[in-house]
C-alpha cells in the first residue's frame, strides 16, 4: 500500500518537473502531473484484471489520449501539449534498463527478448492513442453533422411559422 | 501582398512548429491553412523530420516552391501552442505582414523558464522517477544532485555544438558513473533504480511515441525517420551506460 501511494506521489512529481522541462506553462503543468498521476493510477488499478502489461498500456494510453483531447477542446491548445508529458510514467524506462543490464552480463537471449517486450509496450502506446485519436475525429463529424441538421430543421420550422 | 512572402511566413510557422515538438500532421495542415486562407488555389505540402516542402499555385495561376532544412529540435511545448493560436487567427482574418512579424517575433523572443528552473526541473523529475521506480528516500536524493549535473553536462554540451547522438552517450555516461560510484560509497541503496530514474531525462521516449504515431497515421516517411533516430539515441545512451560500468570494473553493482 505504501509503495502504491508513493508511485502515484512520485508519478505526479516526475510528471510536472518534466513539463517544465518541455516548457509547460501555468495551470496546465497541474493538469499534466494529474494527468500522470490518473494514468499510472490506471495502470495500477488495471493490474488484477489483465496481467498482460501491454493490454494494460493500451488501456491506459487510450485513457490518456481521451484526456488531452477534453482538455484540448476545453484550453483550445494542440492535444500533444497534455499528450506528451502524460505518457511519461507510461515510458518503458525499466525494461530499456533491463535490456541494457542483460548487454552487459552478455545474456544475449534475456537481452532480445526484453528488446521486444520494449518494443511491444511502445508499440501498445501508440496503438491507444491512435485509436482514440481516430475515434474522436469520426465522433466530433458527427457531432457536427448533428448540429448542422438540427440547425437546418429550426431554421425550416421558422418558415413554415408564419 | 506578395505570394512569396505568405509562403514565407507559412513556412516560418511550420518549421517552429515542426522544432519544438508538434506532429507532421498539424505542421502540414498548419501551412496548408495559411495558404488558402491568403487565396491559393492549391497547395502540396510535404513534410519529413528534417525538411519542410511547399508547392502554391497563386490566384493568377503561377506555381511556387520553398523548402526549409530542419536542423536541430528542442521540445517547447508552449511555443506550439501559441504558433498553433497565431495560424488559427491568421486563417480568421487576414493580417498584415508586419502585423505577422511582429507577432511571430513575439513568440520566439517569449523567454522559456530561467535556467536554475530548468536545473530544479532536472534535479526533480531524476529524484521523481528513481523513487517511482522503487528506490529508497536516499536513493531520490542522490538522484537530485545527478539530475542537476545531467542539467550541466546537457549546457555545456550544447554549447560546443555536438550532436545529438554524442551529447546522449555523454549525458548518459555521466549520469550512470555517478550512480555507480554513489552505490559504491554506500550513499545509494539502490543504483539500479537510481540510473532508471536517471536515464528518463534522457531517453526519447515522446520521439518513439510520436515516431509510431505518425507511421500509424500516414506519414510513413517521417515515421520511419523518426523511429530509427530513437532508436540510435537509445543505443547512444545504452552505450553510454555500458562504456561507464566497464571503465569502473565490469560489474554494475
Amino acid at each position: 500500500m505504501r509503495s502504491v501511494v508513493i508511485q502515484l506521489l512520485m508519478s505526479f512529481v516526475g510528471t510536472f518537473s518534466f513539463s517544465v522541462l518541455f516548457n509547460v506553462r501555468g495551470k496546465k503543468l497541474l493538469l499534466a502531473g494529474i494527468g500522470g498521476v490518473a494514468s499510472w493510477g490506471l495502470f495500477l488499478l488495471l493490474e488484477s484484471w489483465l496481467p498482460s502489461a501491454p493490454l494494460r498500456y493500451f488501456w491506459c494510453s487510450s485513457f490518456v489520449a481521451v484526456y488531452a483531447e477534453i482538455l484540448a477542446r476545453i484550453l483550445k491548445t494542440p492535444a500533444t501539449t497534455f499528450l506528451i508529458p502524460c505518457m511519461l510514467p507510461l515510458i518503458p524506462g525499466s525494461a530499456l534498463y533491463n535490456t541494457m543490464r542483460y548487454a552487459l552480463d552478455k545474456q544475449w537471449r534475456h537481452c532480445l527478448s526484453q528488446a521486444l517486450y520494449t518494443l511491444s509496450l511502445s508499440l501498445s502506446l501508440a496503438l491507444g492513442i491512435i485509436a482514440v485519436l481516430s475515434v474522436f475525429g469520426v465522433v466530433i463529424q458527427i457531432l457536427g453533422r448533428i448540429w448542422y441538421y438540427n440547425r437546418q430543421k429550426k431554421a425550416k420550422e421558422k418558415e413554415h411559422t408564419p | 501582398m506578395d505570394f512569396s512572402r505568405v509562403l514565407s511566413c507559412a513556412l516560418d510557422i511550420g518549421e517552429q512548429m515542426l522544432v519544438s515538438g508538434a506532429e507532421i500532421y498539424r505542421v502540414e495542415d498548419c501551412i496548408r491553412r495559411i495558404c488558402f486562407a491568403y487565396g491559393a488555389s492549391h497547395v502540396d505540402v510535404f513534410t519529413i523530420t528534417s525538411s519542410i516542402v511547399v508547392t502554391v499555385q497563386q490566384p493568377d495561376g503561377q506555381r511556387l516552391t520553398q523548402t526549409r532544412r530542419i536542423e536541430s529540435y528542442k521540445t517547447n511545448l508552449d511555443r506550439v501552442d501559441l504558433l498553433n493560436e497565431l495560424s488559427r487567427e491568421i486563417c480568421r482574418r487576414h493580417m498584415s505582414y508586419a502585423e505577422f512579424l511582429e507577432k511571430y517575433q513575439g513568440i520566439l523572443n517569449k523567454k522559456p523558464y530561467p535556467q536554475w528552473v530548468e536545473t530544479i526541473g532536472y534535479a526533480m523529475a531524476a529524484s521523481g522517477f528513481t523513487m517511482f521506480f522503487g528506490g529508497t528516500w536516499r536513493d531520490g536524493l542522490v538522484a537530485l544532485v545527478i539530475g542537476a549535473v545531467v542539467k550541466g553536462v546537457v549546457w555545456l554540451v550544447d554549447a560546443v555544438n555536438f550532436n545529438r547522438v554524442l551529447s546522449n552517450l555523454i549525458a548518459a555516461f555521466a549520469m550512470s558513473i555517478l550512480a555507480i560510484l554513489a552505490g559504491r560509497c554506500g550513499l545509494a541503496d539502490k543504483v539500479d533504480m537510481l540510473v532508471m530514474g536517471s536515464i528518463m531525462l534522457v531517453i526519447p521516449g515522446a520521439a518513439l511515441t510520436n515516431s509510431l504515431r505518425d507511421m500509424i497515421s500516414g506519414d510513413t516517411m517521417a515515421g520511419l525517420l523518426r523511429f530509427s533516430e530513437a532508436c540510435i539515441l537509445a543505443l547512444a545512451i545504452a552505450a553510454g551506460y555500458l562504456l561507464a560500468s566497464a571503465c569502473l570494473g565490469g560489474a554494475a553493482v
